[in-house]
């Protein structure tokens, strides 16, 4: 008999497993009224384009209605749906309702194809002719991304993971014994929800910029695809050139901020680490950017299609790709961001598959009308550096590629090739000189006249720029002292590429807007690998402990200091004072102050306190999650690597002491303790025997010590050294209020010293923290790098959209 | 010969450098008898934490000294050395690598990887964690 829950509200998940079986069922309609014109010719094709429309619109329509249902069911804590419990609770503040939408795969999927649906929204309204054969494709992945929702189970094969499915029916639940009460609901009082480390406002905005950026490769995909498939091989870049640029842009914003994202929030001590999955979307858009450019030479001088065709091609399945390498888990080991498998790798697979041999396909079936008879192109003429530029981001692209995909490769010939010991090392070393080519052709390629350019005045026009480098170079150099000379070479190349550039832009294109793009955008990237090249090469660890011994030259990593509370300790050009921590909810932040000390005055004046957080996270253990103060000449980054997190307040064995700690002090000696500093002030020999019930003729010394605490109060302690016959006896003294004592065992008469042993209570380890602080210099100019490189990606499409409407007109 | 073709054999030539010097740079899984045989060449060891023994970790005397015992696969167990502070919740991971090369009877790790259970999808672990505390 089938057992009446209570309070559930079957309804709305009905209805959403409803709308996606309509999503994925309209997509196919949509598919094969487009598909059909391009096939039938002789047929009149408005009516297959009616039954498109409408498919599209039905699509649209149940996607979004989708969407609008899941949110709703977050918003309004229906924890009987697996996703809602899974990634939202009741107590979750509002302005992260979002985020939890996507924290999942199903809710990722689902705003790619939000995102895939809104283009295709505007290629539908303004695509004119463009509209079938480009909507066939877009509709086309869009069946896939549907799919990948779907939660239909034929047979063994499961296809998609369904976002609606019940929390008693989901694997982990359904033999649990109270999910099959009735009232089970009312047991589950709240959702597991939003990974706390993922409550910040990167998680609001940073998913749903790169997803845009993922949907928006498709487009130029389309276009070259819709322009094969009908028989306008050559028209179709003029069109798709502001959809390249505009993916260029919102791509190039998502990596971005994921980096601004690592860099703020999350402790990998930088903005970089060559991580597979930042890797996996850096890829794409390195291909993105050269197809851009060889489209720019293709609507130039006609040259280059097969390269335009071949690139958007190849980096809309390289987001395949890396959905796959990131969402299958094969990159298991070798990525700090664990991703597991949902089930549905092979489905992934048959993705990339598909359209891989889609492309193929239909590059093989078009080769002859793609084949253009090339001219050679001069060496002198914008266009031939251009094509060199492309082929520099390729071969970057591909370096990466290969290196991220190490896993892949073990898979297929079955090896067990691992990631380079050092990757970041290794990555740079090959991405450093690319880096440096392509800073160069940034400089000089805007500078060559299309087709072929006169050498004397090309020369002329490049001087200035030349010159302002070398002087910059050399004064940057003389401030920095790089002591590599690929960093110098770096310096010099980023330098003049931004200098070139905005030569370019105030001689030459005079500042009028439509024009500036290129020059904008071009001096955005060479300030992001200026500020990159700075701040990584000139990146110092101020936490250094010097005193340690480590493991050898191939291990220098003593780049973690211990502070003990309201210790003040020199580092770099600051002194530091852990303060104390507090705990607000589930992160403990530790107080870390930074102070200058005062030559005039003596004493230290406070210059700013950072917050490094220990997030006790449930799900994930402790996470450290770091704070910068920001200068504009440089960053203070600090975070902690280590703290004993559990209350140090609990009562220990308390009256019991550490192994001594032994001393051989002189007259005049100090020695510190975990609480005290102790100074050894001298001799006493008239002890008074008789309080200390000796006899007589013992022979009694005591040595006199004198102890600061913290807070500078004196205490005095004097343990006694005592002879009786040939017997030596040590009387300790105690000094209860620190938990100290000490005894005198010798005294050695040559060299004038004693020997002393101190105790110290194991109550008396103090509370202390390890961190590591970092000063990244000049990490300004990246960022600025970045906004100036959307601006003048955003004027570039600007311009194309302008160029292609004139084209229709 | 044209540009184009010279253009064609320089970037395949870089192509294959690429290839190249990925493969001879990798490093290799493997387990610490291999590590153990070719002494001083770096290896990524994956194994489990001997959560029977203590931790080497004293943070007040060396707070950049970390020691564990790693079982590999294979099921030796080593002592591992790392010059670093003991990561978060080191106890709780379910699988380590560790990246670095045997030096007489203790593998020094430049590198620590762990996984630990269900970074951002649960599993039933933790999950049932949640429902027990109902």
């Amino acid at each position: 008999m089938e057992t009446a829950y209570l309070g559930e509200h079957l309804a709305f998940g009905k209805a959403g497993n409803a709308l996606l079986i309509l999503s994925f069922t309209a997509s196919l309609l949509a598919v094969f009224g487009y598909l059909l014109p391009l096939v039938r010719k002789n047929d009149e094709p408005q009516p297959w384009l009616k039954l498109a429309r409408t498919g599209f619109y039905l699509h649209l329509f149940s996607v979004v209605s989708v969407i609008t249902l899941l949110f709703y069911l977050i918003h309004g804590h229906f924890f009987e749906y697996y996703y809602v419990w899974q990634h939202s609770s009741s107590t979750l503040p509002t302005k992260y309702m979002w985020a939890c939408f996507w924290e999942g795969q199903e809710g990722s999927f689902l705003l790619w194809t939000f995102w895939n649906a809104i283009l295709s929204l505007i290629i539908v309204r303004n695509g004119k002719t463009w509209e079938g054969p480009v909507m066939l494709f877009m509709m086309l992945i869009q069946v896939f991304l549907a799919s990948m929702v779907l939660g239909l189970e034929l047979g063994s094969i499961k296809i998609g993971s369904n976002p609606f499915i019940l929390l008693r029916n989901h694997p982990d639940f359904a033999n649990l014994p109270f999910i099959t009460m009735p009232d089970y609901l009312s047991k589950i009082n709240d959702g597991r929800g939003l990974n706390p480390l993922l409550q910040n406002y990167w998680m609001v905005i940073h998913p749903p910029t790169l997803f845009l950026g993922f949907a928006s490769t498709a487009v130029p995909f389309a276009f070259a695809m819709g322009g094969l498939i009908s028989g306008r091989v050559r028209e179709w870049v003029v069109p798709a050139l502001p959809w390249t640029f505009f993916s260029i842009m919102i791509l190039g914003t998502g990596i971005l901020m994921g980096g601004a994202w690592a860099y703020e929030a999350l402790s990998f001590g930088g903005f970089w680490a060559w991580d597979p999955v930042e890797n996996a979307s850096l890829v794409p858009w390195l291909t993105l950017a050269g197809a851009g450019h060889v489209m720019l030479i293709y609507k130039k001088n006609g040259t280059s299609l097969f390269s335009s065709i071949l690139l958007v091609s190849v980096s809309f399945l390289l987001i395949l790709y890396s959905t796959f390498l990131t969402r299958s888990g094969i990159l298991g080991d070798t990525s700090v961001h664990a991703f597991t498998d949902l089930g549905m790798s092979g489905q992934l697979l048959l993705y990339m598959v598909f359209f891989v041999v889609l492309a193929v396909i239909m590059m093989v079936v078009h080769r002859k009308a793609i084949h253009s008879v090339t001219e050679e192109e001069s060496i002198r003429s914008r266009e031939f550096w251009m094509f060199m530029g492309m082929l520099v981001l390729v071969i970057s692209a591909v370096q990466i590629t290969v290196t991220t995909s190490l896993p892949v490769i073990n898979k297929i010939f079955d090896t067990k090739m691992a990631p380079p010991a050092d990757a970041i090392d290794f990555y740079n070393s090959w991405q450093l000189p690319l880096a440096v080519i392509l800073s160069l052709l940034i400089a000089v390629g805007q500078f060559f006249r299309w087709k072929d350019s006169d050498m004397k005045s090309l020369v002329k026009k490049i001087l200035p720029g030349f010159i302002a480098a070398i002087i910059i170079t050399v004064v940057t150099e003389l401030y920095f002292q790089f002591d590599r000379y690929q960093h110098v070479v770096m310096l010099f190349t980023t330098i003049w590429a931004f200098t070139s550039n905005t030569d370019y832009l105030v001689r030459i294109v005079k500042g009028k807007l439509d024009h500036s793009g290129a020059s904008i955008a071009h001096m955005g990237i060479a300030f992001i690998l200026l500020g990159a090249l700075i701040s990584n090469a000139e990146k110092h660890v101020i936490s250094r402990n010097m005193l340690n011994v480590d493991l050898g030259k191939d291990f220098p990593n003593n780049e973690n200091i211990l502070l003990y509370q309201n210790d003040t300790l020199a580092m770099g050009e600051y002194y530091v004072t852990y303060k104390g921590k507090s705990k607000e909810g589930v992160n403990v932040f530790y107080e870390i102050e930074y102070l200058k000390a005062n030559h005039k005055q003596g004493g230290f004046n406070k210059e700013f306190t950072l917050r490094p957080v220990v997030q006790l996270n449930e799900r994930m253990g402790n996470v450290s999650e770091p704070d910068t103060r920001h200068f504009l000449t440089h960053d203070i980054y600090t975070h902690i690597t280590y703290a004993e997190v559990e209350d140090k307040n609990k009562p220990k064995e308390d009256g019991e002491f550490k192994p001594p700690v032994k001393h051989t002090i002189k007259v005049g000696d100090t020695l510190t303790t975990s609480n005290a500093l102790v100074t050894y002030s001298g001799l006493n020999k008239q002890t008074d025997k008789k309080s200390l019930f000796l006899n007589e003729e013992d022979l009694a010394v005591s040595a006199q010590l004198s102890l600061i605490d913290i807070n500078r109060k004196v205490h005095l302690a004097e343990p006694v050294f005592i002879l009786r016959g040939n017997s030596i006896f040590s009387r300790p003294a105690e000094v209860e209020e620190l938990g100290l004592k000490f005894s005198f065992d010798k005294i050695l008469p040559e060299t004038n010293e004693i020997e002393i042993s101190v105790y110290e209570k194991k109550s008396n380890s103090r509370e202390f923290v390890i961190m590591k602080a970092i000063i990244f210099p000049q990490i300004n100019i990246l960022w600025i790098g970045c906004v100036l490189m959307i601006i003048g990606t955003w004027l570039a499409i600007r311009k194309r959209i302008r160029n292609a409407a004139n084209q229709k007109a | 010969m044209k540009k184009i073709h010279i253009i064609a054999i320089v970037v395949i030539a870089v192509g294959l450098a690429v290839i190249v010097s990925t493969i001879s740079n990798s490093s290799t899984y493997a387990p610490f008898s291999e590590a153990i045989e070719n002494e001083g060449k770096t290896y990524h060891v994956v194994g489990k934490l001997d959560k029977q023994k203590e931790f080497i970790y004293n943070p007040e005397q060396n707070a950049n000294l970390f020691g564990f015992y790693l079982v590999d696969n294979e099921g030796t167990e080593k002592k591992v050395m790392y010059n670093g502070t003991k990561p978060q919740d080191f106890e709780r991971s379910e699988q380590i690598v560790v990246i670095g090369k045997m030096e007489g009877d203790e593998f020094h790790a430049a590198q620590i990887l762990m996984k630990c259970p269900s970074k951002y999808n649960g599993n039933e672990q933790d999950q049932m964690k949640t429902v027990g505390s109902i």
